[in-house]
């Protein structure tokens, strides 16, 4: 999806502060499907980590999509500042419901297969209030939170059947027309749950 | 290095910026909710189904 | 007007806790409704068959419903108590004695609403012997049974019949499985009119919080999920009214207690309700409260108000540690 357009943002600053912005989504596909991104636009996304390192006023959300980038240089096994525990995420786990959704939404780039950050801990343990953020987010027609918070109900368990996340998905999707974000985070979201039915047959898991 | 340089001076104006990409604050709710239709079923002053088959005539003959 | 507001704080203050929110709205509402008693009067004369029944006989109708079941959580000898009595009392005079439903019912014999509202008195023991007997010949028709209405409705149809004592002219499960919220639809199709719809399946599924236990299991799980996110909608978009009606479904729901998240959304609803009220208790069906907006009329009050008075006391009463099922005892 993505393979080989990083790489002509290179000399471009405002493509790299995009890139920033994206964060570790930049190499969402590569996570994804487990293949080495393109070696020019893995030196992009390592230029942008090493660029927009977060500041002491920084807030948590910049704070933890850059680590989160930093852990996907680690997981795609290429030089890093190396793999961590992740900043503090008291603060995300004392947030009411719709705050904890609005910034976890933020994070969305965080929810992938087998993330084990504090942050995804703490929305693993908030299955409900989640999927609470992701009704309230549809209701105020708030599409790119609704799509981040249902990319997060995607990779964790205990979500209430009742939710119906695979039409939420869509119907998110398709009232939220061309945003490329909300495209992103629903298809991630759609790609996870997809894998992971696959696996829970293999498995014979959960279903 | 003259690019990291480069980067860097231009960075830190956009370091301010980065933030506000970064952290949001939440969109505001917009609600808007379905509108009934019930002009084409109900009646309303006129006395009868607006969408009722129409009146069966005599046949002549 | 002052006395029992003062012996109710005395009280409050005996328990030597803070009054909760809940509890302050369920005895300001109720006292706007009081102030208001004279707006709910009938027009003279003969006015049912012709006026606009949702401008007098629905507001009177809500009356009784709501100071029934106020009065139905009430303890025996309580301000509150003695007030929703009183409330109670004046809405059947207003009826004369139920000589209107006599009259409503043999100028509309198939009309629903003379049954609905008569079975909020009946169910207080307030009952009319000549309506009962049209009532009976109109309800064992094929006709009755099969009016068109909206599912919801029809589980209140369902309920009052109960009320009355007339057979049931359908099963309230199937009746139930027809309605939005029997469904279990994903949560994120709410919207305003399905929350009416589910705030009232869940009245005439319980008998307006007389009888919780009538709750299936799974629905009361699936409420207990999904009303906090839809309450912090709902307050977001200043309907205030239907606010009111999702907090009295929370305060219904069987061993709130135990679901998470719900006593705290609860917690905030109440905060933002005693927010909008007004100085005299009331509260707008919709929109901001003080100082935005002129002074606000009865038919844009009244119904918010009794819903908040409802609610509260529902509310209050569950805060205070009593079982709404302990409460029905004492309800004929």
């Amino acid at each position: 999806m993505v393979g080989g357009t990083v790489g002509t943002l290179a000399d471009d600053q405002l493509g790299l502060a995009a890139v920033r912005v994206l964060g570790a989504d930049v190499l969402l596909p590569s996570v994804l499907t487990r293949r080495r991104p393109l070696p020019d636009d893995l030196a992009v996304f390592q230029r942008a980590v090493l660029t927009f390192a977060p500041g002491a006023t920084s807030s948590e959300t910049t704070v933890w999509s850059h680590w989160g980038m930093t852990q996907t240089l680690h997981r795609l096994d290429a030089p890093a500042t190396g793999p961590g525990a992740g900043p503090d995420a008291s603060w995300l786990e004392a947030l009411e419901w719709p705050k904890l959704t609005h910034q976890l939404s933020i994070l969305a780039a965080l929810a992938v297969p087998g993330a084990d950050s504090a942050v995804a801990q703490v929305a693993a343990d908030r299955p409900v209030d989640v999927a609470r953020g992701f009704v309230r987010a549809v209701r105020r027609r708030d599409w790119l939170q609704a799509a981040g918070a249902g990319r997060w109900l995607s990779v964790i368990d205990g979500v209430p059947e009742t939710l119906g996340l695979d039409t939420g998905l869509e119907f998110v999707a398709q009232m939220a027309g061309a945003d490329a974000r909300v495209g992103l985070h629903v298809h991630a979201a759609q790609h996870i749950r997809a894998e992971s039915a696959v696996n829970a047959v293999s498995a014979g898991g959960r279903g | 290095m003259a690019t990291e340089t480069n980067a860097r001076e231009i960075t830190r104006d956009l370091d301010v910026e980065m933030d506000a990409f970064l952290s949001p604050s939440e969109a505001e709710g917009t609600y808007r909710d379905s509108r009934e239709c019930a002009a084409l079923l109900l009646i309303g002053g006129a006395g009868g189904l607006l969408l009722s088959p129409p009146t069966p005539r005599p046949k002549k003959g | 007007m002052s006395t029992p507001r003062t012996a109710h704080m005395v009280t409050e203050a005996s328990r030597g806790g803070r009054e909760s929110h809940a509890s302050r709205v369920s005895r300001s509402a109720l006292e706007w409704v009081r102030d208001h008693q004279d707006s709910f009067r009938l027009p003279d004369g003969e006015p049912a068959l012709d006026a606009d029944a949702n401008w007098t006989l629905k507001p009177l109708g809500e009356l009784a419903q709501l100071t029934f079941s106020i009065r139905a959580h009430s303890e025996p000898g309580s301000a509150r108590h003695g007030h929703a009595s009183e409330l109670l009392g004046f809405a059947w005079d207003q009826t004369r004695q139920g000589g209107l439903f006599v009259d409503l019912l043999r100028g509309e014999p198939f009309a629903t609403y003379p049954l609905e509202i008569y079975a909020a008195f009946a169910a207080a023991g307030l009952r009319h012997p000549g309506f009962e007997e049209l009532a009976v010949t109109v309800q064992r028709t094929r006709g009755w049974e099969r009016i068109e209405q909206e599912p919801n409705r029809r589980l209140g149809m369902l309920n009052s019949e109960r009320r009355v004592g007339l057979p049931p002219s359908g099963d309230p499960s199937a009746a139930l499985a027809r309605t939005w919220l029997g469904g279990l639809p994903e949560p994120w199709t709410f919207e305003r009119t399905a929350g009416y719809w589910l705030t009232h399946v869940v009245f005439h599924l319980t008998d307006w919080g007389n009888t919780p236990r009538l709750m299936p299991a799974e629905l009361g799980g699936y409420l207990a999920a999904w009303v906090p996110a839809w309450l912090d909608t709902c307050l977001e978009a200043e309907q205030w009214d239907l606010s009111g009606e999702l907090l009295a479904v929370a305060a219904i729901l069987p061993d709130a207690a135990s679901y998470t998240g719900l006593a705290d959304a609860v917690e905030t609803g109440w905060a933002r309700i005693a927010d909008i009220q007004d100085a005299a208790g009331g509260i707008p069906e919709t929109g901001l409260g003080r100082p935005h907006e002129p002074a606000r009329d009865f038919m844009h009050c009244y119904h918010s108000t009794l819903v908040a008075a409802f609610a509260a006391t529902l509310a209050d009463v569950r805060l205070a540690g009593v079982h709404p099922a302990a409460v029905q005892e004492g309800v004929a």
